[in-house]
């Protein structure tokens, strides 16, 4: 009867399965299509020629891929510096003020990021927020912080700073304090400790927020193109300037696959380096 | 839970009942009650289409505004042709792309002939490049403006841009004193006219070759790079930059009629095309070639040429642009000095005069390649 009832079930649900299947893999599938048709057609009824891909290493597009996945990892190891003090300390220190802090970050994510990003514009810029007040107050004036890498990187940490906090709060509660308190009872010095304990055990969290912060930041233009005055062409740009002005939909489809392709093999193998059953409540 | 034999049909009967009132609906449709239109923004305002929805109750209007000429195209390929009744491109993509690929198609000419005869000179001719080859009228102009680069008037007078024209992006003294406006197309073509070149004839090696050191040069040169104009006019009000290459009235009108008169769009004395230096854009408003056609896409058109609805899409958020309707004396005492001024009605016929119709750029894909390179640096 239990078997009856689930293939029943299996069956009525197959409809509404394949189309979730279809719609999530559809997308994927008329990109990894279009990314091998000739350059500039604009339906898939042509032969595969995978000139794209040609035309991909043969134009200097792996800088742009450079420059993105680069800022990606630079401002995913600055966010994990910066998180996991505070991380820490909203697990295991700040008890109700916890919820005052999250509270805090998660409102920034209710305003649009352009126009947090445009605010900092307005903060930064000659004549700005900043430069502005000094200028009037002291007379010194300096040129504005904008336009260049270091700023674009900073614009990343912004924007991408709860995505890297919440896995790292997440993952540093779920280490016991009695291994941490065995640990110094057996003579462990504060960065064994943490080198030992905290860090491995609080893996899970770490991997999640990395993962999180390198894949949204590497597909990222906005922090470029506002705060960076395009200092450097990142890949998220170059496919958009392929689909647009471009009109060439099979070169944006291969720049797109290229970059989905790293992405997920970093995302595949960064999740089975660690069991997320654990940071997901389950097999505890 | 148990899941009965009754249960099961019941779903299984269900989700063909659905599937079956999908084709059978929209056979009962009447589209003559909807129309969609794609455009740049303005006549999506309120302003135009509150008017619209009120003369014509019961219908639903729907419109929306892309970010770019290529970005609404894309639509209409990827099969939207179905969804939309209208679209507003800039003619060469109406030219070159939509109508020989289908995308559009003609207007009734015994309809929309006599509202060209109350354009301004420029456009009561009427405007050639609103037909195609075959002598199809394939789109109403409308908004119009000249389009070359815009410079902040205290820190580099108007005779001395007009005078240096393009020039002024490749001197020593303009390093790092510039913006790059990155809508590509229109880069594309001034830097052609930037290095003496006719950006609307096809280009041989050599070409190719000298518009590659104009775009090392100008990319070389500029100080940022961002496709947001009012970012771009923000750096050049508070000093840090002084210039911006590829902007006109179109940019440089939202400043300017915020007080910011400092902020002008500049049209070069001269250049290398017949003598002229400038470039002008000329919106085109046409019917997509929808299998299932809404006859209220055509009166749309026709309602948009009413003296209060031209000034509304003259002065709609964002941008503010002259309209080819200005040429009736009952549209142009619509407008206050001030927004005269703002879209520079007094140098306006003078600089129409010294630009070129915006045309397809014959070799954009070789062209297209070479400013991408030189772009990433």
């Amino acid at each position: 009867m239990e078997r009856h009832d689930r293939t029943m079930g299996l069956l009525s649900a197959l409809p509404v399965l394949l189309v979730l299947l279809l719609s999530f893999a559809a997308p994927l599938l008329v990109v990894l299509a279009f990314s091998v048709m000739p350059p500039k057609v604009f339906d898939l009824a042509h032969m595969p020629d995978f000139s794209a891909y040609g035309v991909l290493l043969s134009q200097g597009y792996h800088r742009s891929l450079a420059w993105a996945l680069g800022t990606a990892l630079a401002s995913t190891i600055l966010l994990f510096l910066i998180c996991w003090p505070l991380a820490y300390a909203m697990a295991k220190v700040f008890k109700r003020f916890t919820l005052v802090i999250t509270v805090a970050v998660v409102i920034t994510l209710f305003v649009s990021e352009n126009i947090r990003l445009f605010g900092w514009v307005l903060t930064l810029m000659k004549g700005g927020l900043i430069e502005g007040h000094l200028r009037a107050l002291t007379g010194m004036s300096f040129e504005g912080a904008l336009y260049n890498v270091p700023i674009i990187i900073f614009g990343l940490v912004y924007v991408y700073f709860p995505f890297m906090l919440f896995p790292l709060v997440q993952g540093i509660s779920m280490v016991p304090d009695d291994a941490r308190q065995a640990a110094s009872d057996l003579g462990a010095s504060k960065w064994q400790v943490f080198w030992e304990i905290d860090l491995p055990l609080s893996a899970p969290g770490i991997v999640v927020g990395s993962l999180l912060s390198f894949v949204l930041a590497a597909g990222a233009m906005a922090e470029s193109k506002l705060l960076g005055g395009q200092a450097v062409i990142v890949i998220a740009d170059e496919i958009e300037t392929a689909f647009t002005y471009g009109q060439n939909w099979p070169l944006g489809s291969a720049l797109s696959i290229v970059l989905i392709l790293i992405i997920g093999s970093l995302a595949v193998f960064g999740v089975s380096r660690v069991d997320l059953d654990s940071i997901m409540g389950r097999g505890r | 839970m148990k899941f009965t034999r009754r249960q099961f049909n019941k779903a299984v009967i269900g989700g063909a009942g659905l599937a079956a009132m999908g084709p059978l609906g929209r056979a009962f449709a009447d589209r003559n009650d909807q129309m969609n239109i794609l455009c740049w923004e303005g006549y999506n305002s309120d302003e135009v289409l509150g008017p619209f929805r009120s003369a014509h109750s019961g219908a639903t209007v729907r419109a929306e505004s892309g970010t770019s000429d290529p970005d609404m195209i894309n639509k209409l390929r990827a099969g939207e042709v179905n969804v939309w009744d209208l679209i507003n491109v800039n003619q060469p993509w109406a030219k070159a792309q939509l109508y020989p690929e289908k995308l559009i198609k003609p207007l009734n000419k015994d309809r929309f002939l006599p509202y060209f005869d109350r354009m301004l000179p420029e456009f009561s001719g009427p405007y050639p490049l609103a037909f195609a080859d075959d002598g199809e009228l394939i789109g109403m102009p409308q908004r119009y403006g000249p389009f070359s680069f815009v410079v902040n008037t205290d820190k580099i007078s108007r005779e001395m841009a007009e005078d240096q024209g393009w020039k002024l992006f490749l001197d020593p003294n303009m390093k790092d004193r510039f913006g790059i406006l990155t809508y590509d197309n229109w880069n594309i073509m001034h830097m052609c006219l930037t290095g003496d070149q006719n950006p609307f004839e096809p280009m041989d090696e050599a070409g190719l070759e000298t518009f590659k050191g104009t775009a090392a040069a100008i990319f070389g040169g500029a100080k940022l790079l961002t496709d947001d104009l009012v970012a771009m006019n923000t750096a050049l009000i508070n000093g840090e930059i002084d210039a911006y290459f590829t902007g006109g009235t179109y940019t440089a009108s939202p400043a300017r009629y915020d007080g910011a008169t400092n902020v002008r769009a500049i049209t070069p004395n001269s250049g290398p095309v017949d003598g002229k230096g400038g470039v002008v854009w000329i919106e085109l408003t046409s019917a997509v070639n929808n299998p299932d056609p809404s006859s209220l896409a055509e009166d749309f058109l026709e309602f948009v040429q009413d003296p209060d609805i031209a000034k509304a899409v003259s002065f709609a958020e964002g941008t503010y642009n002259p309209v080819s309707q200005m040429g009736d004396e009952a549209v142009f005492s619509k407008f206050d000095a001030d927004e005269l001024d703002a879209i520079q009605w007094d140098s306006l016929g003078e600089e129409m005069a010294r630009s070129l119709d915006y045309q397809v750029i014959s070799s954009y894909d070789a062209l297209n390649e070479l400013y991408n390179a030189a772009k990433r640096g």
